[in-house]
């Protein structure tokens, strides 16, 4: 079964039981929602802060405006499901040469169009809903600051995916992680310079 | 009539090896890649030749070179070499042998050559826990009181950062304090004590952090440490990352200088407009014809009086950083704004930098 991690599940993200209705959907969003509010309203915001902030209200905005549409909903789940087993299939193969390479090709192009839909253009849409705006107060300032904090997001689940995967355009390293800390002390005391 | 093209000579191991044991030794990534590509001069079916006078930079200037005999050695290897040749061979995208790779970006690592070792580390999958193993040491020097290793850790992980942000694809984060030192000063300083030079000590430590780390995730390690430790990093960081800064510290007291004799210049102007002007300030102001200018253009070390504040800023931050923490914009006339020095009297990390007129 290929890991879950890095294919965000919407479902999750809002806590709802597998067989949520959509009048769950807009239950919880609000509360988490509010939670979330109140507890930016009580911290000091940093940078660094801004930006995981920014990612969480994009998250649940984009949970809410999915899974509450029924249409929508089934097609991300549907998407999801597909992209993960594309995954499986490919570690499958992963030892055959030919057919592992038109797997691979076949993954990345899936796993890019599915996180670029929906870790980033639903998450920028679901930003311009009137619903998701009157509960997150989000406005055009907080999407023009986020399309960079969405795309950064975007790129590291793809390389989180991507490092669990099999090697092909590199051989298999076999690392020494206690060399490669000696070399990090080397270095470090300004001896390997 | 067009000539046939002549057939390529049989490429030996030893030009195979020779030239990519220099990619390795010098921490090339990118010579690295150029030699697997398909238009490849090691290629035997591409019409590109190794002999070439055009690639006499891919052939090691130096055999000697410690670096390039240990990478040699290496690339010697039969199996390595042998898998190199398959891929030489091989049409579409090649697979690169790890243990060149790996050696590449220790190399590149020792040469300072941090983007490239960023992005090898990075092909390999261990750029993130290379980069934590750095920081963890570092810390680990930091709570042993030895600043100097503390920063070099922090210098190497930072270098080793990734923009996953870059489009169309992530690539290593290039330091890019020209741009960053424009964020810093984007507001017009209202009130004095908005200019980004006039904050409070520890809040003045913490902006110098985060501008000079470039990674608020890094920068924000360092926020438990005591002030005195932070500003000590700091002045480590600005010594071991700019070697030139004691250079910029003599024209900052320059600059420190010209600024006070501007503002006595204003203070005459200002009598002459309530007329209470001496003869002394006449004379002094018939002699005074200096562009305020020449303050940002002593700053920045350009000898040019036509630029705008922000050029100024810009040339100084590319070349001395940490330059941008220590100055203001300031407006001198209703259309001329300068960037001029400007620091807290109490401020250590200025004493500590050298700044400080004498």
């Amino acid at each position: 079964m290929a890991s879950d991690s890095g294919y965000v599940d919407y479902v999750a993200v809002l806590g709802l039981e597998p067989d949520f209705k959509p009048a769950d959907v807009r239950r919880v969003y609000r509360k988490k929602i509010k939670d979330l509010l109140i507890e930016i309203s009580q911290v000091q915001v940093t940078e660094e802060r801004r930006n995981r902030f920014l990612l969480a209200i994009a998250q649940l905005n984009a949970a809410f405006y999915i899974l509450r549409d029924k249409d929508r909903c089934e097609k991300y789940l549907a998407d999801r499901a597909q992209v993960m087993q594309i995954e499986e299939d490919w570690r499958a193969q992963a030892d055959k040469t030919e057919a592992s390479d038109q797997f691979r090709r076949q993954f990345d192009q899936a796993l890019r169009d599915f996180l670029s839909v929906y870790m980033e253009e639903l998450m920028l849409e679901a930003g311009r809903d009137p619903e998701c705006v009157e509960n997150s107060n989000w406005d055009a300032a907080h999407e023009r600051h986020a399309s960079s904090v969405l795309r950064r997001y975007r790129q590291q689940l793809f390389h989180e995916i991507h490092e669990r995967l099999p090697f092909y355009d590199i051989t298999q390293p076999v690392v020494d992680w206690d060399e490669r800390s000696r070399f990090v002390a080397a270095i470090i005391a300004g001896e390997g310079q | 009539m067009a000539r046939a093209p002549q057939p390529k000579a049989q490429l030996t191991d030893a030009v195979i090896a020779k030239s990519f044991a220099h990619t390795v030794a010098t921490g090339d990534i990118v010579n690295f890649r150029f030699l697997f590509i398909s238009y490849s001069p090691l290629r035997q079916d591409s019409t590109e030749d190794i002999n070439s006078p055009k690639y006499e930079y891919l052939l090691p200037p130096d055999e000697n070179d410690p670096l390039y005999r240990s990478a040699f050695d290496l690339m010697r290897n039969p199996e390595i070499l042998a898998h190199v040749r398959a891929q030489l061979n091989r049409q579409g995208p090649p697979q690169l042998p790890w243990e060149p790779l790996m050696r590449l970006a220790d190399n590149a690592v020792r040469l300072n050559k941090l983007t490239a070792a960023a992005q090898a580390y990075e092909i390999l999958r261990v750029r993130r826990r290379i980069q934590e193993e750095f920081l963890a040491q570092a810390d680990a020097a930091l709570d042993a009181g030895d600043i100097e290793r503390g920063v070099r850790g922090y210098v190497m992980a930072t270098g080793l950062d990734y923009d996953y942000a870059a489009f169309p694809e992530p690539l290593p984060a290039v330091p890019n304090y020209q741009e960053r030192a424009l964020i810093l000063h984007g507001e017009y300083p209202k009130n004095p004590e908005d200019a980004v030079a006039l904050q409070p000590s520890e809040e003045h430590v913490r902006t110098g952090l985060h501008y000079l780390l470039r990674n608020a995730e890094i920068a924000g390690r360092l926020e438990t440490r005591p002030v005195a430790l932070r500003i000590e990093f700091l002045q480590h960081w600005v010594h071991q990352t700019d070697p030139l800064w004691d250079e910029f510290a003599a024209r900052y007291r320059k600059a420190c200088g010209l600024a006070k004799e501007y503002g006595e210049r204003l203070e005459r102007e200002q009598r002459a407009e309530q007329g209470q002007q001496t003869l002394a300030d006449e004379v002094e102001a018939a002699r005074d014809t200096r562009d305020p200018r020449g303050i940002s253009a002593a700053l920045s070390g350009r000898t040019s009086l036509e630029l705008e504040w922000w050029q100024y800023l810009k040339d100084m931050a590319y070349r001395h950083p940490a330059s941008a923490l220590f100055v203001t914009r300031q407006i001198v006339a209703k259309d001329l704004e300068i960037v001029m020095p400007r620091f807290r009297s109490d401020s250590e990390l200025v004493r500590r930098l050298g700044l400080e007129a004498v």
